[in-house]
């Protein structure tokens, strides 16, 4: 075998012992979310929603309602499952808020996610209306991402991440981590000023 | 919980309280649950016992059929049926690394032996904590309570489970039999796979495969002789001490070609024969003409991972474990055009589309991705005229359905022949304002559509577009040693490069845990090789734009270009839309 083929692989297997544990974080570690307020530009983009409709971010993102945001996909395991069952259970708690906040988990596997699998989706966790599940171009989602500081280059990479909007104030605000419901209601009900 | 710390609460609020969770305690842990003593759960079939636990682990319903309850992060109520077990531990039962989360096995080998630590690597980034091997008891507490063999609590991603003694048994007995043995085809110095080729395949097709992957292999098992030769030395030592698996350099790969003859009812029997005879690890790559489904359904059925086939017609569907596919194949063209048409929707104006096709596995497998996409748009299915085998389209036929059904949009599944008729159409006072074909079907023949027609014909195009390619050729023949293939031999070599490369880091990832769901499971959190913050990590695979599985994906591109020659006597082709359609 040629030395530079030899080489070639040397450096593969060990780039691969390196690159996949890199990025593990320490949720052992973490007990509480973080929670900062941050200023975001939203992108001029738009994305398809579970039911194929055309959807422009900008206008749906400039909701009089409270919008909370996440960054899911259809087939991904831990953390996606947790923080959609938090959705699901922040619907059902919220009493007569519900009219009045809006849920949008964007797709960060868009090539998979068609209208169809994110209909399932939804319906697997019982999302009441008001809890919208959107796919969409990956440029466009990529600027999505990149906007909301939560692109990562690989999908089972990403965040645990919830981000909170009310029309009183122009920033957001951006929680980092698996929250519980009644964190969440509490920071709802502190951003819609309650 | 709140009831007792909140001192505005009545004492009648807390005597309620209590009793209710007296009540509650003597539910689930009843003074008498004792490991020795035989549950309801031992009258049943060791085989039933199973089914019923693997059905609580991989679907989240009871035994009773409701679906399993359970409380996350607190106080987030699921339903077995929203998420379960094999969510994150995955179906072998071995766990995943995800969003920042590290889900440890839960597989009975690795529950029942004292945790250590998983890997060196994890250990700085904060890995479940070191553990005493778990009991019936101790991990039913882990499962009710959150709370591990010392006691303390697990991260409260981990549901806490509403089981009663009789499911908890099943559950755990399910757990117990979860990736226990080694699956057949490893040794102590070997994984051996083997490559299915059809005699229907060319032999130039067929030893490109073979050739391809036997080139691979050799690679890899110089390696292990390299590290074996230098066992014990300090650089060998380097090297292996940052692998996240040194166990798997010293595994060599060995490749059985299994031929199958004749045709495709009789392949299953003498899959079954070689199987009998040679038990390998997995079927890797393999190529055949014909519908992949009798070597689908027997890796179903005997749990064979097959890697990477190279097919235009593998099995669609949603819930298959076994295979991995580079596409839907042919299917996806199909699905490409109604996407495509469904984009463009509301300009059609509920305009007539008249689909017309060969009826042959292309114009099958293209009529049926067209019409099942379509009318999952919502859309009614559109008007389908088959050709029977022999019948050619004519200009009269082809006149006659355009007369009649006025079309703006025509498709036409059909190989070559059809061609002249499409290029016709140019001249012709009913012309279609789009035509559509696929590039598959019509193989070189798509390059020879002239003049006028150019504007009106679209083609489906299933591949990264080839002026963007020429650079991952000269990686992939680089890489491969590999450089006089030529067309069909060309593009067999750059599958089994992707199949290799994806591959080789699964094997790694395994770490010595060679259960074949597990290698399964390592696809889907498998992205590529190598991320280098350059490109996206799946995008450097030749052939597809973008080549990645997920969680429980099986079809690894998911795009298909429309597209159009462009002017002049050396067209190229023109994208007309996204690689994936929404």
């Amino acid at each position: 075998m040629p030395p530079h083929r030899l080489f070639a692989l040397l450096t593969l297997f060990l780039l691969l012992a390196i690159v996949f544990p890199a990025k593990v974080e320490a949720a052992e570690a973490r007990e509480k979310y973080k929670k900062t307020v941050e200023n975001y530009v939203i992108p001029d983009v738009t994305l398809v929603d579970q039911n194929g409709a055309k959807v422009k971010l900008r206008t749906l993102l400039a909701s009089k309602k409270v919008v909370m945001v996440d960054f899911i996909f259809t087939t991904c395991t831990t953390i996606c499952p947790v923080l959609s069952a938090g959705f699901a259970n922040f619907q059902r708690k919220i009493g007569p808020d519900l009219k009045d906040v809006h849920l949008v988990s964007i797709s960060i596997d868009p090539e998979n996610d068609t209208p169809a699998r994110l209909r399932d989706y939804l319906k697997r966790y019982d999302a009441k209306p008001g809890w919208d599940f959107l796919t969409g171009n990956r440029k466009d989602i990529k600027k999505v991402l990149d906007a909301f500081g939560a692109y990562t280059i690989d999908k089972m990479y990403h965040m645990p991440l919830a981000l909170l909007h009310s029309s009183r104030d122009s920033r957001w605000v951006r929680i980092y981590g698996l929250v519980g419901t009644s964190d969440l209601v509490a920071e709802y009900r502190e951003l819609a000023g309650q | 919980m709140k009831i007792f710390s909140n001192k505005k609460n009545s004492p009648v609020l807390l005597f309620l309280g209590v009793i209710l969770l007296l009540v509650t305690l003597f539910r689930i842990y009843p003074a008498d649950a004792d490991e020795s003593r035989p549950s309801t759960a031992s009258k049943l079939s060791r085989e039933e016992i199973l089914r019923l636990g693997e059905r609580m682990y991989r679907e989240g319903i009871l035994p009773s059929g409701e679906p399993m309850k359970a409380v996350v992060k607190g106080d987030i109520p699921v339903a077995g049926t929203a998420f379960t077990c094999v969510s994150c531990h995955l179906r072998s039962g071995l766990g995943s690394v995800e969003g920042g989360v590290i889900t440890p096995p839960t597989n009975g080998k690795n529950l029942y032996q004292p945790l250590a630590s998983l890997h060196k690597y994890y250990a700085v980034a904060a890995a479940p904590p070191v553990r005493p091997a778990y009991t019936d008891k101790t991990l039913a507490d882990a499962l009710r309570a959150g709370i591990d063999p010392r006691g303390r609590k697990l991260n409260d991603v981990m549901p806490r489970y509403m089981l009663d003694d009789k499911d908890m048994a099943i559950l755990i007995a399910y757990l117990k039999s979860l990736s226990s043995d080694f699956s057949p085809g490893v040794t102590d110095d070997a994984i051996r796979f083997a490559t299915v080729v059809t005699d229907d395949a060319s032999t130039g097709d067929r030893d490109a495969m073979v050739t391809s992957i036997e080139k691979y292999f050799t690679y890899k098992n110089n390696l292990a002789k390299y590290y074996e030769t230098n066992r014990g030395r300090r650089s060998a030592r380097m090297a292996e001490s940052m692998l996240l698996s040194p166990e798997v350099i010293y595994k060599r790969l060995l490749l059985s070609r299994w031929q199958l003859e004749g045709p495709a009812e009789t392949w299953r029997s003498q899959l079954e024969e070689y199987y009998r005879k040679e038990p390998v690890f997995a079927l890797l790559g393999g190529i055949s003409k014909k519908e992949w489904r009798p070597v689908h359904q027997f890796c179903e059925e005997h749990h064979v991972p097959c890697i990477l086939p190279i097919t235009d017609f593998p099995v669609i569907s949603e819930k298959d474990w076994y295979t991995l596919y580079f596409s839907k194949g042919i299917y996806q063209e199909g699905e490409a055009a109604a996407r495509y048409l469904n984009s463009i929707a509301d300009g059609l104006n509920d305009e007539a589309i008249v689909e017309v096709l060969r009826d042959s596995p292309e114009g099958r497998a293209l009529s049926k991705g067209f019409q099942e996409t379509w009318i999952g748009l919502g859309h009614k299915p559109v008007v389908s005229v088959t050709l029977k085998d022999g019948e050619v389209l004519t200009r009269e036929s082809l006149k006659r359905i355009l007369i009649s059904e006025k079309p703006s949009s025509l498709i036409v599944w059909d190989g070559p022949a059809a061609l002249p008729e499409l290029e016709a159409l140019a001249g012709s006072a009913n012309r279609p304002a789009r035509v559509f074909a696929s590039s598959t079907y019509l193989r070189e023949g798509m390059w020879a559509v002239k003049g006028e027609a150019r504007d009106f014909v679209y083609f489906t195009y299933p591949f990264r577009l080839p002026q963007d390619e020429a650079k991952y050729t000269g990686m992939v023949e680089s890489f491969m040693g590999i450089r006089n293939f030529k067309g069909d031999e060309l593009i067999i070599l750059k599958r089994v490069y992707s199949a290799v490369q994806v591959l080789s880091q699964v094997l790694m990832g395994m770490n010595g845990n060679y259960y074949r769901d597990y290698l399964l499971d390592l696809f889907g959190m498998t992205m590529s090789t190598s991320g280098m913050g350059l490109w996206e990590r799946d995008e450097i695979y030749p052939l597809y734009p973008r080549f990645s599985f997920g969680p429980g994906q099986r079809y690894a591109s998911k795009g298909c270009y429309v597209v159009q020659l462009s002017k002049g006597p050396k067209p190229e082709l023109v994208k007309k839309s996204d690689w994936v359609i929404h």
